[in-house]
């Protein structure tokens, strides 16, 4: 089930499990089993349908992982040698019987993701119930997180019905997709079928990429989905267009605005290196992405250039000036500012407009002038209807946007942002990329962590792959990117036996048309 | 370090338990020096050399600045060794408080090997036993802390990065702290509401809970708490006969040596040696079996050729 | 954490040795102490040193005590005799000068360390507050009623007779004396 942030999926299905239900009016009827769910049983209705959302820290309830598994068995009264028997499988099953007498805290999101997925199957559901169970993992630890739900239906013949925007993956390997927008399902069947069903729909923005590009073709034959039958479609229709290349220029940068030198970081004096010998050199005005694994420390070199964690070799400048200079709070008015990649850690007030008016009062500035720094930004980020909300009620997209927006109001001629398209759906990654490049033609450089390739591609200037402490490889995006064989984006691994350089979707379908605009023989 | 943790967490606390009141409660040298060295053996089975180094590093000023202590403001006994503004310093004082220090160091020594084995989710399984609802909120409580202290970390980063906190003023940075201690009220309550819908979504409001644990009653637990109680029923006996009865002051008592006395000091310190004998047997154990497998190994290698 | 627990322990003590003060006197100095001798000009008082209490009370000693040489027989640590009384001598000084001439181990805690302004007798002869029971301690009496003084306040005048007992019941030895204070009001 997909569809764009706020059009009533994650309701849909937690109405479908009786306890976590929203309050409110419901007519109709939700059918289990043949029988209303609201006349389940309580214990069938804890037992059968499982339930994981997308916050992995708030859905686990106890401090040890081994308890964690045997709560639910603990609720619905099971003797210890069952609990013991079904939480020993469960562990087996799922590879966790490494880590099964650590504390739930010490564990990565994605072990603590898979961590609810096994403590809700050891309670043995017939229909689990997933809400964006991914938009919080890394691609690495989301793209296992997904193979072990296929091996659960696959092996069990378990139903699952998952709820996600992040269709690369998951769109090809289900047998029955539903799309939705403003409440109503708007397709639904195989998804070849919805693919086809979708072309003129604003949901084709997030299908898999294969599916786009066919979309930008002319949708003839069947719809590919995977990168693997994107290649084949590719070479059935365009093999004629072979050896067409995007054009490239090479980067020429203007003066260098943020810089860092061989820079040592560590956070304390037992524990290895997490930044050795960093080099980086970013110009006035470009959009510099920092690409790279989880935990290596990209978080760290963010917050080393803003001056939060210091290091303990080599120096890094802003504006030719040593950041150890910049005396009181001096780097962060009209200079650096960070997005942190949990944004609602930037709010401290109960409306969005107040924390936006603290920060103002906060840096002197008067009042009339402040009323209209508030609305300038408004107006860019397109938030008006958010000002008066609490930070907490905010979707995650739209945390996202007040919080940039916050920071905007310091004037910065540099902003640090860290992940910000983790758990945004396709549609407010367009909207952020958008006000990217806004920011961007003010003048002002950004520098993004990001885990996101094709977020990257598209709004880069210049992306760095970040390893083993430093930047070891430093390009545009349509050269980083196809010179990367893994990491990079599906369009390249699509295109990348016919052209060259081409790494956007929009790429690849220009190279397939012909000057003309007309589509190769 | 496995052998002892491994046992019956209940034994564990019956054990730990008479170990502590003993050593905080029967003032006899022989028994305070009994439960140090239990201590400092078991201590030392339990961490590393590098450890060891700096607890040698802080214990041994701790016993001296305990020792003298004590003569400082007690000024009884009947051997004066000088007259500090006109209170003597005796030597009862001077020993007396070098076993205050004793007893001390063991007590502390016994806290710390108790916090090494008696994890949290031990804890959490005896008072489970007692109170099995609070003992989900600890559990949930447990998980909250360190939650709770990253959150404020990013927190303080964040606003850091917006140019707070950065002020000279201490008022200003007070203030702050205490709104981001509000935020992290609201963003706690927040992630409650989250963790208890989970935890309804996977049955807590069913009726009839079981508690489970990892533990089970083995013979070698009855075993360990059928001997600690003897020994402890055997000491206690000692200390309501007298036996083993002791005084500092005014003048130091001379230790009892009758075979009933012996035979308590020897049941104290059988209790308080009991973990280290249990960490050595499984480590003599343990090398049995390893060199029984290489034995095994040549013998196949042997055999091949 | 360590380090700051040795850190704070000595900062303790160090201060509380400077409070109390340095002065250092070897055993024989202490008690070489002069007492004047007794001319017929001299002022006098009679001193006795009674644990007689004791005796009633022997269960509740501490059981290190229970020996003649804590406890005299009779139940008296110093027989009633006669002192010289130098101007502006209190119960407790001259108390504190018979026993540093007679050598009986003695302990007070200061006038300045004490709440109440003046200095406290803790314990004669080995036998201490609370040496018989947990209402036991030293309390004087100035011709056989107890002033609702500090001891190292009240002044001597001359024929005084100052006796220090001790006793296994506070509150009633002191109840006699609120009482007397009431009748002054």
């Amino acid at each position: 089930m997909f569809g764009e942030s706020g059009c009533g999926k994650t309701t849909l299905l937690k109405l479908i499990k009786k306890e976590i239900a929203p309050y409110g009016e419901l007519k109709g009827s939700i059918i289990y089993n043949n029988k209303p769910i609201d006349e389940l049983p309580d214990k069938l209705s804890a037992c059968e349908i499982g339930f994981v959302g997308q916050n992995p820290d708030g859905q686990i309830v106890t401090d040890k992982v081994w308890h964690e598994l045997a709560f639910g068995l603990e609720n619905m009264g099971e003797s210890t040698n069952n609990i013991r028997r079904r939480v020993g499988e469960m562990a087996s099953y799922f590879g966790i019987q490494n880590w099964y007498h650590r504390s739930t805290d010490s564990l990565s999101g994605g072990q603590k993701q898979l961590l609810n997925l096994a403590s809700v199957m050891a309670m043995q559901p017939k229909l689990l119930l997933l809400d964006e169970p991914t938009s919080q993992l890394d691609p690495i630890a989301a793209a296992d997180f997904i193979a072990t739900l296929q091996k659960l239906n696959r092996e069990f013949g378990l139903t699952i019905l998952l709820v996600e925007h992040r269709l690369e993956e998951v769109f090809p390997i289900a047998d029955k997709v539903i799309a939705m927008d403003s409440g109503k399902i708007l397709a639904c069947g195989s998804p070849v079928e919805v693919a086809k069903l979708l072309q003129k729909s604003k949901l084709s923005l997030s299908l898999p990429t294969a599916v786009r590009i066919w979309y930008g073709l002319g949708s003839k034959d069947v719809p590919p989905m995977t990168v693997r039958q994107g290649k084949d479609f590719l070479e059935k229709h365009y093999s004629q267009c072979a050896g067409r290349s995007v054009a490239v220029d090479k980067y020429s940068g203007a003066e260098t605005v943020l810089e860092a030198k061989n820079v040592y970081f560590r956070y304390e004096k037992n524990l290895p290196d997490v930044l050795k010998n960093f080099n980086i050199a970013v110009t006035k005005g470009e959009i510099f992405s920092i690409l790279g694994g989880n935990g290596t420390g990209k978080t760290t070199a963010l917050n080393v250039l803003s001056g939060l964690d210091k290091p303990y070799k080599g120096s890094s400048n802003v504006f030719g000036k040593k950041i150890s200079k910049y005396k009181g709070n001096s780097l962060y008015r009209n200079m650096v500012a960070m997005l942190p990649q949990n944004p609602i850690a930037v709010f401290v007030q109960s409306t969005v407009k107040e924390d936006f008016y603290e920060l103002l009062k906060a840096m002197d500035v008067p009042k009339d002038s402040a009323e209209k720094k508030v609305n300038e930004v408004t107006e860019i980020f397109n938030i008006e209807h958010l000002l008066n909300k609490h930070p907490y009620d905010l979707s995650g997209g739209e945390q996202q946007k007040a919080a940039l927006a916050k920071l905007m109001l310091t004037e910065p001629k540099i902003i640090l942002l860290d992940e910000p398209t983790k758990g945004l759906d396709a549609f407010y990654k367009e909207s952020f990329a958008h006000i990217l490049r806004k920011i961007k033609d003010k003048g002002v450089t950004s520098i993004i962590v990001t885990h996101d390739v094709e977020f990257a591609a598209e709004v880069s200037d210049r992306c760095g792959l970040f390893f083993d402490g430093q930047i070891i490889a430093l390009d545009t995006p349509n050269e980083f990117f196809c010179n990367n064989s893994f990491y990079t984006t599906a369009a390249s691994r699509i295109s990348r036996e016919l052209f060259k350089n081409a790494v956007l979707c929009s790429q690849v379908i220009q190279l397939c048309s012909n000057e003309a605009g007309e589509e190769c023989p | 370090m496995k052998a002892f943790s491994s046992m019956h967490p209940f034994v564990l606390m019956i054990y730990f338990l008479s170990v502590l009141i003993t050593a905080m409660f029967i003032n006899n040298p022989i028994i305070q020096f009994s439960a140090l060295f239990g201590g400092i053996a078991f201590c030392g089975m339990l961490t590393t050399a590098k450890q060891k180094l700096s607890d040698i590093a802080f214990y041994i000023p701790l016993l001296i600045l305990i020792s003298i202590t004590n003569p400082l403001f007690s000024h009884n006994g009947e051997t004066p060794l000088f007259f500090m503004n006109g209170n003597a310093v005796t030597l009862e004082a001077i020993v007396y408080g070098v076993f205050i220090a004793v007893m001390v160091i063991g007590v502390m020594l016994w806290c710390k090997c108790y916090s090494l084995i008696m994890t949290s989710d031990k804890f959490l399984y005896l008072f489970g036993r007692v109170l099995p609802k609070p003992a989900i909120v600890m559990s949930t409580a447990l998980r909250y802390i360190p939650m709770l202290k990253r959150q404020s970390a990013k927190v303080k980063k964040a606003q850091k990065a917006m140019g707070f906190y950065t002020s000279e003023s201490y008022f200003d940075r007070l203030r702050f702290s205490l709104r981001v201690y509000s935020v992290l009220i609201g963003w706690s309550m927040e992630n409650a509401v989250e963790t208890a819908k989970a935890m309804n979504a996977r049955g807590f409001k069913l009726k009839n809970h079981t508690s489970y644990s990892n533990y089970k009653f083995k013979t070698v637990d009855f075993l360990l708490l059928a001997l600690n109680i003897a020994l402890i029923i055997f000491v206690f006996w000692g200390v309501g006969s007298g036996a083993v009865a002791f005084s500092y002051y005014p003048q130091i008592t001379h230790i009892d040596t009758s075979a009933f006395s012996l035979a308590v000091y020897s049941a104290y310190l059988i209790l308080v040696f009991i973990p280290f004998f249990i960490e050595i047997q499984e480590r003599i154990k343990w090398n049995c079996y390893r060199s029984k497998i290489s034995a095994l190994h040549t013998q196949r290698m042997k055999k091949e050729q | 954490m360590k380090k700051d627990i040795l850190i704070i322990f000595t900062v303790v003590i160090l201060v509380a040795v400077l409070l109390m003060g340095t002065e250092f006197q070897s055993v024989d100095d202490y008690y070489l102490t002069h007492i004047d001798d007794i001319t017929p000009q001299s002022k006098t008082v009679t001193l006795t040193i009674d644990c007689r209490d004791i005796l009633n009370n022997y269960d509740k000693l501490t059981p290190s005590l229970k020996s003649e040489k804590y406890v005299p027989k009779d139940g008296y640590i110093l027989n009633k005799q006669k002192y010289v009384l130098r101007d502006g001598d209190t119960a407790f000084d001259v108390l504190y000068r018979v026993v540093r001439y007679k050598k009986i181990q003695f302990e007070y805690q200061g006038a300045e360390d004490n709440p109440f302004g003046s200095a406290y007798v803790k314990g004669i002869n080995y036998i201490y507050e609370f040496s018989c029971g947990e209402s036991s301690g030293w309390v004087y009496k100035v011709n056989g009623v107890s002033p609702n003084y500090g001891c190292s306040k009240y002044q001597l005048s001359d024929g005084d007779n100052l006796e220090w007992v001790f006793t296994c019941d506070l509150n009633n030895s002191y109840k006699y004396s609120d009482d007397k204070d009431g009748d002054d009001k």
